[in-house]
C-alpha cells in the first residue's frame, strides 16, 4: 500500500487522493477556504500551503536513493504547494505548519493578504463564530496588520434574489457560490464580475438569483459575504443549540441539523449525509422553520355550538372516548398521514385496530413534475414509504370523499392530513359527522374539527420517516414543549456551545413552548379513558415493537439511524431476499 | 559566439519586400513551399520528423518564457481520434512588447504557414489564432490573410489535395492582460472568464475543451516555415547557439528612433540602443533598461556594457529576455513615478483569482503612490519588498512574480532614488 510521511507520521493511503483531503480525513488541521469536497478544486486562496517533495528514485536500480544515514534522499518542490490539489504519490512527505516554518509563514502571508481588503466587521456580521476566516486569523493569521491604506469599497447589502443577500466587501474570492451553481444546482446564476481586488460574485444583469438551492450559497460561504435574507440578524451562532433532524416538507428527506434559542427555530440548515443530499438542501425545506414555531395549536380544542374553544386534556380525552363508545368499529374511518412519522401512523393504526377498525388509509401528495430529479421530489410529504410499509391503505382524494360522503361513516380520527384543506371535504360536510383532529398547526381541518388535539413536530419529538428511496432517518428534539425536559430526557441533543451543560446554557428557557404532546402519547392516554390495554411509555418501545413485527423495518433502531445517517430500507429487504 | 555582423543582416522574419502582406508576393518570394514541399512528400516529413528539426532547430518559444518549441510540440499525446488543437497566442498585452503586431500587419503569411506546419506536425485540425482585442485593425487584417489563405487552398478541407485539413480561426481578446497567459487564455476560448488554469494537468494533456492543446506564441510559428525551407542546421546559425534564430527587438522609451527591428538574437544592447534605435533622445545617459516587457527586471543603464539579448547574457546581468521588448528610460526619469506606473498596470490587470496577485498588486500600488506622493517612509520600502516576497511564486500563474520582480529589482536596483523620496524614520526600540 502507498505510503505517505505528514509531520514525519507515516499513513498509508489508497487510490487517487489529493493532499488536503487526505489529510482532512484523518482528522488533522491544515486551513482552507476555497476547497469544497463536493466542488471542483480552483485552488485560489492559497490558504492550504504545504511544503511537499518526493523521495529520488535511482532509474537503474528502481530504489530510492539513500543519503549517508540511512534516510530517503527528498527532493523537495521548489515553491510551496497547495494541498487541495497536490495528488498523494508513494513515498510523498507533506510538511504542514506544524513541523515547518516556511508554511508558518505562507499561511500567515495569505491572511494578512485576505484581511487587508476584508471589511473586519466580525461584530455585526451574522458568519461570526462559525467563520473559518475569523477562526483561521485567530489560528495562523498575522498578530495585525502593515496596510495602511483606504481599503477597497464594493457593493453592500446587494439582494441577489429573494433568499440571498450579498455583501461584497466580505468576500474573500473563493468561488464557491459560483462554483456550486455551475456544478451542483446547475443554474449557472452566479459569476465573478470586475478584476483584481474589485472582484465580487453577483448574477447576470437583470437577472435573479432564484436558484431553488441558492441559500446552500450561504452555508458554503467561507465569509458572512452571503447572507440568508430570512436569517439574517436574527441570532448569534453561539446563541442556538443544533439538533439533527429531518427535513418534513418534502419526499426526499434532507438530512438537517436544526438550529433553535429559546425554543424557537432559528434556522435549518442541511446535514452532510452522502446517501441523500451531500451537503446540500432546497431552500423550500428551510421554510420548514415557520411550520415549527409559527401558527401552532397549543391546548386541546374543542367545538362547542359552533364556537372553538380551549378545553382541558381531560375534556379533549373524555369527550373523545364517550363518543367513540357510542359508535360501532365500522362507521369510524382512521386518516393516518404521510406527513407524521412512523410511530405515530404506527400507534393510530394499533390502537384503532384494538378497537376493531383494522383500516388506516392515507392520501399521498404527489404533485407530478413538481420534483427535479436532484433533492426535490414530486412526493410532497416527508414519511409516504413509512404509511405504505406500516400497511396503510393508499387513497386518492376522491376515494376517500366518496367514503366519507357516503352515510356509513359516523366518525373520522384524522393524524396531521389536513382534509379540509386539500379539498376532500367541505368544513360543513365534515360537520355532519364526529371528527378528531391530530394536529400540529392550525388549518382549514382544525378549523372544522370537533375536538383539536395538538401534538408535537418533528422539531419537538423523536420520530422516524421513510423518504422516497426507502430511507429511514429520524427527528430528535430540538425545542421543547411544556411536557418535556432538556435537562432530564437524554435523548435531546446538546447545541455545539452548550455541551458542557452550565446554566447559562440557552435552552433552559421557558419561552416559547407548546403545549401539546406525541400524537401516540395521547393513544395511550387515550386508552385509560377507555379501558383498552395500550401502554406505552417511552416511543423507543413503539420501534422495537414496530421492528420485531413488521419485516420493513427488521433490524431498525435509533442507534443504527444515527451511526449509519439512516438505513435504507428497500435494499435491505433486496439483500435479505438475495443474499449475495 | 563569431563576432556579429549584423549591419549586413537581411531581415527573414519581416523582409524587405514591397506589399510582402498579399498572399501574391508571399507566394511569390517563396510562401508555402515549405507547406506544400511537406505535404508532397509525407513519408519523408512525417510529423514526427518535422517536429524533430523544430525541436534541432533550436528555436525557442517568443513569448517569454523561452521554451523550446520543437520539445513543446513533442509532448502533445499520440491522436486518439478526437479534437487536438493549437492555439496561437497574439494576446501581446504586456507594456513594452509590439512584436506580433509588425507580423500581422507585413508578413501574416508566414504566420500561417507556420501554424499550418505545426497543425501537420502535431495532428490539429483547428488553429484558434487569439488575438488581443485593441488590435482591431490587425484582427481585420489577418481576418482577410486567413480568408486568402483558404481561397488558395492553404486552409480548410484537403489541403493541396492532400487527405490533411485544418481550420483556422481569428478570435479577438476583449481587453484583459491576464488573457495571454495560456491557460486563462484556453478559458477565454471556451467563452469563460479569463482565469488562469491550474496545472497540472498541462494543455498537453487537457486544453482546450480538455483536449489536447499546444500553445505557441505568434513569432514563434513564424520561425517555422523558415527552419523547415532551410534546415535546422542553417538555422541554429544565426544568433547565439543556446538561444538562435531571427528575433524581432521592439525599442520603445527615449530613443530617437523606437520601433521594432529584426535582427539575430544575442545583439549587444548598446549596438541596438546606439545604432539600431539611433541612440537616446537628447544625447542623454540611460538610468534604466528594462529588456524583455515591464515584468522583467530593469538593468541599470551603467551596467549595460557587454550585455547581450539572449537568455543567458541576460541571466547573467540580472534579468531576462522575456519578449524582447525593450524600454529605455533616460537619466531624467523618475524611477518612483515608473515604478508607481508599472504597479498601476499590474493592479489593473491582475485577475483576481489567487488571494497574494489580487491583494498583494493593490497594496503595492497603493503604498507605491503613497511614496510619489511624498508620504512614504523608509519602512515603506522594506514593506514593499516583504509584499514581493509574500507574492513570488505562490500563486497558479506568473502575474504574482510579473507583478512582483519589477518592484523588488527597481527597489534593489534604484535604491537611493527611493529614499530621496521617502521620511526617514527613526523607530525607538521599545
Amino acid at each position: 500500500m502507498a505510503e505517505i510521511f505528514i509531520d514525519n507520521k507515516r499513513f498509508e493511503f489508497e487510490g487517487p487522493t489529493k493532499v488536503l483531503q487526505f489529510i482532512l480525513d484523518q482528522g488533522l488541521e491544515l486551513p482552507f477556504f476555497c476547497y469544497h469536497p463536493s466542488l471542483s478544486i480552483p485552488a485560489n486562496c492559497r490558504q492550504c500551503y504545504v511544503e511537499a517533495g518526493q523521495p529520488v528514485m535511482n532509474r537503474e536500480t528502481g530504489k530510492y536513493e539513500v543519503d549517508e544515514n540511512g534516510e530517503r534522499v527528498i527532493r523537495f518542490f521548489p515553491k510551496l504547494m497547495t494541498a487541495c490539489s497536490l495528488d498523494a504519490t508513494d513515498g510523498m512527505v507533506i510538511k504542514t505548519h506544524v513541523t515547518s516554518e516556511l508554511v508558518r509563514r505562507g499561511q500567515k502571508d495569505v491572511l494578512e493578504f485576505i484581511l487587508i481588503n476584508h471589511p473586519l466587521d466580525c461584530p455585526i456580521c451574522d458568519q461570526a463564530g462559525e467563520c473559518p476566516l475569523q477562526i483561521q486569523t485567530y489560528k495562523y493569521g498575522p498578530e495585525g496588520s502593515r496596510f495602511e491604506h483606504k481599503k477597497v469599497h464594493k457593493p453592500k447589502r446587494i439582494q441577489l434574489g429573494p433568499r440571498v443577500v450579498l455583501d461584497a466587501e466580505r468576500c474573500i474570492n473563493c468561488t464557491r457560490c459560483v462554483r456550486f451553481t455551475e456544478e451542483v444546482s446547475k443554474s449557472n446564476q452566479l459569476t465573478i464580475v470586475q478584476r483584481g481586488d474589485h472582484n465580487y460574485p453577483v448574477t447576470a444583469p437583470g437577472l435573479e438569483f432564484d436558484d431553488p438551492y441558492s441559500i446552500n450559497t450561504v452555508d458554503i460561504c467561507p465569509v458572512g459575504a452571503l447572507t440568508s435574507s430570512d436569517f439574517r440578524f436574527k441570532a448569534r451562532v453561539w446563541e442556538m443549540s443544533s439538533t439533527p433532524s429531518v427535513d418534513i416538507t418534502n419526499g426526499k428527506g434532507c438530512s438537517v441539523d436544526i438550529w433553535t434559542r429559546d425554543n424557537l427555530v432559528m434556522r435549518i440548515t442541511p446535514r452532510h449525509n452522502p446517501n441523500i443530499n451531500d451537503y446540500w438542501m432546497p431552500d423550500a425545506g428551510r421554510e420548514a422553520y415557520k411550520i415549527f414555531n409559527e401558527n401552532r395549536i397549543s391546548r386541546p380544542e374543542m367545538n362547542l355550538d359552533g364556537d372553538k374553544v380551549k378545553s382541558s386534556w381531560n375534556n379533549a380525552l373524555l369527550s373523545v372516548a364517550e363518543k367513540l363508545q357510542n359508535i360501532t368499529a365500522s362507521e369510524l374511518l382512521v386518516v393516518g398521514s404521510a406527513y407524521a412519522c412512523v410511530e405515530d401512523n404506527y400507534a393510530l393504526g394499533k390502537f384503532f385496530k384494538q378497537f376493531g377498525q383494522d383500516e388506516t388509509v392515507f392520501i399521498p401528495n404527489v404533485i407530478a413534475g413538481s420534483g427535479d430529479g436532484f433533492l426535490i421530489s414530486d412526493d410532497q410529504a416527508p414519511n409516504s414509504n413509512g404509511c405504505r410499509f406500516l400497511g396503510q391503505k393508499e387513497t386518492s382524494t376522491d376515494d376517500l370523499r366518496k367514503v366519507i360522503l357516503s352515510g356509513k361513516i359516523k366518525a373520522v380520527i384524522v393524524l396531521q392530513e389536513d382534509i379540509v384543506g386539500r379539498g376532500i371535504v367541505t368544513t360543513e360536510e365534515l360537520g355532519t359527522l364526529f371528527s378528531v383532529y391530530l394536529g400540529t398547526n392550525n388549518n382549514a381541518t382544525s378549523t372544522a374539527a370537533d375536538v383539536v388535539v395538538p401534538i408535537t413536530t418533528a422539531a419537538e419529538h423523536i420520530g422516524s420517516y421513510v423518504n422516497v428511496d426507502g430511507r429511514i432517518q429520524r427527528s430528535m428534539p430540538a425545542k421543547e414543549t411544556i411536557y418535556t425536559n432538556r435537562r432530564i430526557d437524554l435523548e435531546m441533543s446538546m447545541g455545539r456551545l452548550d455541551h458542557f451543560g452550565t446554566k447559562f446554557d440557552n435552552w433552559v428557557s421557558d419561552k416559547n413552548k407548546v403545549d401539546c404532546i406525541p400524537a401516540w402519547e395521547y393513544f395511550v392516554r387515550l386508552s385509560h379513558e377507555m379501558e383498552m390495554n395500550f401502554q406505552y411509555n417511552d416511543v423507543r418501545e413503539i420501534i422495537a415493537e414496530i421492528t420485531a413485527a413488521n419485516a420493513h423495518f427488521s433490524g431498525v433502531n435509533y442507534e443504527r439511524i444515527d451511526s449509519e445517517l439512516g438505513i435504507d430500507l428497500v435494499n435491505k429487504q433486496k439483500e435479505e431476499l438475495n443474499p449475495a | 559566439m563569431a563576432s556579429l555582423d549584423w549591419k549586413s543582416y537581411k531581415p527573414i522574419l519581416i523582409p524587405n519586400i514591397k506589399d510582402y502582406h498579399k498572399i501574391d508576393v508571399y507566394e511569390n518570394n517563396g510562401g508555402y513551399d515549405s507547406l506544400k514541399k511537406i505535404l508532397k512528400d509525407q513519408s519523408t516529413f512525417t510529423p514526427e520528423a518535422v517536429t524533430n528539426t523544430v525541436k534541432d532547430s533550436g528555436l525557442r518559444g517568443r513569448g517569454g518564457a523561452g521554451f523550446n518549441t520543437g520539445l513543446k510540440w513533442s509532448f502533445m499525446p499520440k491522436p486518439d481520434g478526437g479534437p487536438r488543437y493549437i492555439a496561437a497566442n497574439g494576446d501581446e498585452s504586456e507594456p513594452g512588447t509590439f512584436k506580433d503586431r509588425v507580423i500581422f500587419e507585413y508578413n501574416p503569411h508566414t504566420f500561417i504557414e507556420g501554424s499550418i506546419i505545426a497543425a501537420y506536425a502535431m495532428s490539429v485540425s483547428t488553429v484558434y489564432v487569439y488575438i488581443r482585442g485593441e488590435y482591431r485593425s490587425w484582427i481585420r487584417m489577418m481576418e482577410k490573410a486567413v480568408a486568402d489563405a483558404y481561397d488558395r487552398g492553404y486552409l480548410g478541407k484537403n489541403i493541396q489535395g492532400t487527405e490533411f485539413s485544418v481550420d483556422m480561426v481569428v478570435h479577438s481578446g476583449a481587453g484583459a492582460y491576464i488573457c495571454g497567459e495560456e491557460s486563462s487564455l484556453m478559458e477565454s476560448l471556451e467563452g469563460k472568464r479569463g482565469y488562469p488554469r491550474v496545472k497540472p494537468p498541462f494543455p498537453a494533456q487537457k486544453g482546450l475543451w480538455g483536449r489536447p492543446t499546444t500553445i505557441n506564441n505568434i513569432e514563434s510559428l513564424a520561425n517555422v516555415p523558415l527552419i523547415l525551407n532551410n534546415g535546422s542546421e542553417w538555422y541554429k546559425n544565426i544568433g547565439t547557439s543556446t538561444h538562435p534564430g531571427p528575433l524581432l527587438y521592439g525599442i520603445s522609451g527615449h530613443v530617437n528612433r523606437p520601433g521594432v527591428y529584426e535582427y539575430p538574437t544575442g545583439m549587444l544592447i548598446t549596438d541596438l540602443v546606439n545604432e539600431v534605435a539611433m541612440g537616446v533622445r537628447g544625447g542623454k545617459k540611460i538610468k534604466a533598461l528594462i529588456p524583455g516587457g515591464s515584468s522583467t527586471p530593469p538593468l541599470r543603464g551603467e551596467t549595460l556594457e557587454g550585455v547581450r539579448m539572449d537568455s543567458d547574457s541576460l541571466r547573467e546581468a540580472g534579468s531576462m529576455l522575456g519578449t524582447a521588448g525593450m524600454c529605455i528610460l533616460d537619466e531624467d526619469t523618475d524611477m518612483v513615478d515608473f515604478l508607481w506606473r508599472v504597479s498601476h498596470f499590474y493592479h489593473h490587470e491582475s485577475c483576481g483569482q489567487c488571494t497574494p496577485c489580487r491583494e498583494g498588486t493593490g497594496w503595492l500600488e497603493k503604498t507605491l503612490l503613497k511614496i510619489k506622493n511624498g508620504e512614504g517612509t523608509t519602512r515603506d520600502l522594506d514593506l514593499l519588498l516583504d509584499i514581493c516576497t509574500q507574492m513570488e511564486g505562490r500563486t497558479i500563474c506568473a502575474l504574482a512574480d510579473a507583478a512582483a520582480w519589477p518592484v523588488r529589482y527597481t527597489i534593489n536596483r534604484f535604491r537611493d532614488e527611493f529614499e530621496a523620496r521617502v521620511k526617514n524614520t527613526v523607530y525607538a526600540l521599545a
